[in-house]
């Protein structure tokens, strides 16, 4: 093939549309493949002040009605939505002055609209499943659940190639599906290191200032205040850390947990210990996650734990429990340190560890950084992506679609 | 010419009227000399099959088992019923001249292969929400007379059985009353009348 090769994405949420964490990905990952000479065209729900059409850096963005009518339910309205994306998509698809050569779905939320262009245009279908309904929810206890986990079934079954971004992720999706197993790849999620640079030096100063003493040192949480979180963990090591060296908890993020986290540390007489921020804009917790002496990702169940891979990139020292996940994004006592889920004890332990041995955490933060760069750089991960598409090219070109 | 009609009913699953209209068309168009296929759904009898009248009818089955509603189990399902078309036209040497929609239901699908295909649909309308269920506005009638007024503003033509509903569709989606063709289906010339609206839109204008 002489032209770049042409790829259609779906994706129910693009920036500046930020629901969860499919947003970034579709937005660095169509980035990076425009710079890898793939074409890209993402079809995404509109948004308030976002134009219907634009070109970010290459990659075509087309916004569709994302149907405002009242909806029975949040999957009846996917549904609904999946109407319109498919609409719009067929046509876009069918105007452009070359075919689309591969349709990518991100996740359940357009399954339909993937799998029914695939057959109208009969071009193969890639799907990244980012997540799963019985993971979500532990189970299938509901209709809607069922509905959902069926759809993801059937969007797995119908699409040339299934992409998980963690091994644990492809061992889940194998087993939540019956999928046999060359049908699954792992490419992994990525950071942008380069949000970490140039922040300047003075500036920070001032800035750790509002969060911690200058004796202290500051520990970062950055999540949902939610149980599989595992937040509840750190909170109850505290009083271990505390007892070994001077430190200040700070917890970003919000959830159900907030107030009964809150009420636990007041208990502990460590109110003065812990800052609850709340959600922080962007520029701040990039700052945060730079000036943090340690950041720590305790969760219980996590598909894959970017948090973890955005402190890496931030140079500052990782604790995590090995679970999911995280288990492969750090290795115990080179890029991080691994501690048993759901235990005070190992959680209070590592963070004290990299605390009160300065040698350790340089020792981990530079090689933390330096996998950051070779693993999980989005250029690298474009051309990875790249290499799958054109390798399920070259099985479709013996096929009788061709 | 080579027409493919969707419909949720067909015969053996007869729900209302229509699957007994529908049979009793696909074999005048037949014997009228149209290539005719049927798409249709089926919870156990699925594939491809060619009937004693000659027409072809393919009945899809609904991928995912366990819905919500109505509504979610024909959102789902009309992708089958597009990929049941798609490989008519892609055997068919990329010819589909018209494809023929009865009521709501596959209107989805109708309307994404025009778009992607330039097959132009006509909307054969037999029933309308607002009929059906007087005077409703939940958000689950809502949806479904979205999708009546997305099938009758991509449609390339409309037909209906009687003046009344002709009126009747004007009155409720304001539809340009020369889009719209009352057929009888008493009248002599029924069939006659269908292929003849079959051919005003063949070909399409709207072709991309």
């Amino acid at each position: 093939m002489n032209r770049p090769l042409n790829v259609m994405m779906f994706s129910w949420e693009f920036p500046p549309r930020v629901i969860g964490g499919i947003s970034p990905h579709v937005y660095f990952l169509s980035k990076s493949l425009a710079k890898n000479n793939v074409k890209v065209h993402v079809v995404t729900c509109d948004f308030p002040g976002a134009p219907e059409h634009e070109t970010i850096e290459g990659v075509e963005v087309y916004r569709i009605d994302s149907y405002k009518n009242p909806s029975p339910d949040f999957a009846t309205w996917v549904y609904l939505m999946n109407l319109n994306m498919q609409k719009e998509a067929a046509a876009i698809a069918a105007k452009l002055p070359e075919p689309i050569d591969v349709f990518h779905a991100h996740d359940w939320l357009v399954a339909t609209t993937g799998i029914g262009l695939k057959h109208v245009f009969r071009t193969p279908l890639l799907v990244t499943m980012h997540s799963t309904e019985i993971g979500r929810r532990d189970g299938l206890h509901t209709m809607t659940e069922r509905m959902i986990h069926e759809t993801e079934a059937w969007l797995t079954y119908e699409a040339w190639r299934v992409v998980c971004c963690s091994d644990y992720m492809v061992q889940h999706v194998k087993w939540a599906f019956g999928l046999p197993a060359d049908k699954l790849s792992m490419v992994p999620n990525g950071v942008n290191p380069h949000d970490y640079e140039g922040l300047e030096k003075h500036d920070l100063r001032s800035f750790r200032l509002k969060y911690a003493l200058p004796h202290e040192k500051i520990v970062l949480y950055v999540g949902r205040l939610v149980y599989e979180k595992g937040i509840h963990i750190l909170i109850n090591a505290i009083p271990k850390v505390l007892s070994k060296t001077d430190a200040k908890f700070v917890i970003v993020g919000s959830g159900y947990m907030q107030e009964q986290l809150s009420n636990i540390v007041k208990s502990m007489g460590l109110e003065h210990k812990v800052l609850f921020t709340g959600f922080v804009d962007e520029a701040s917790l990039l700052k945060l996650q730079k000036v943090a002496d340690v950041s720590v990702v305790p969760s219980l169940f996590e598909p894959f734990g970017i948090v973890a891979l955005e402190a890496m990139a931030a140079k500052s020292p990782v604790v995590v429990s090995d679970t999911g996940g995280l288990g492969e994004i750090v290795q115990h006592e080179v890029t991080g340190v691994k501690v048993y889920p759901n235990n005070t004890d190992s959680l209070a332990w590592g963070i004290t560890k990299i605390l009160t041995d300065d040698g350790f955490a340089s020792h981990i933060r530079e090689n933390a950084y330096k996998v950051i760069l070779e693993k999980y750089d989005w250029d690298n991960i474009a051309q990875q992506t790249r290499g799958m598409y054109e390798a399920v090219l070259g099985e479709y070109s013996k096929s009788f679609w061709a | 010419m080579r027409a493919v009609i969707f419909s949720w009913e067909y015969p053996p699953r007869i729900v209302g009227k229509l699957a007994e209209y529908v049979s009793t068309l696909a074999t005048d168009l037949v014997k009228n000399k149209v290539e005719t296929y049927v798409v249709t759904y089926h919870d156990s009898i699925t594939g491809a099959v060619e009937e004693p009248n000659g027409a072809k009818v393919i009945r899809v089955t609904n991928p995912v088992h366990s819905h919500v509603s109505l509504l979610t189990w024909d959102l789902t399902l009309n992708q089958e019923v597009e990929r049941a078309a798609a490989n008519i036209y892609y055997k068919a040497q990329r010819q589909i001249d018209v494809i023929d929609v009865y009521d709501w239901h596959f209107i989805p699908a109708a309307v994404t292969i025009k778009n992607a295909l330039g097959i132009p649909f006509v909307y054969s309308v037999d029933s309308l929400e607002d009929h059906r269920s007087p005077a409703a506005n939940a958000p689950f009638n809502m949806a479904i007379r979205g999708i009546e007024w997305l099938g009758l503003f991509e449609a390339a033509a409309v037909t209906a059985k009687t003046d009344w509903m002709k009126n009747e569709i004007i009155r409720i989606y304001k539809v340009p009353k020369e889009k719209i063709t009352v057929i009888p289906p008493s009248a002599d010339s029924w069939v006659k009348d269908i292929i003849s609206v079959y051919s005003s839109v063949k070909g399409g204008s709207d072709k991309p």
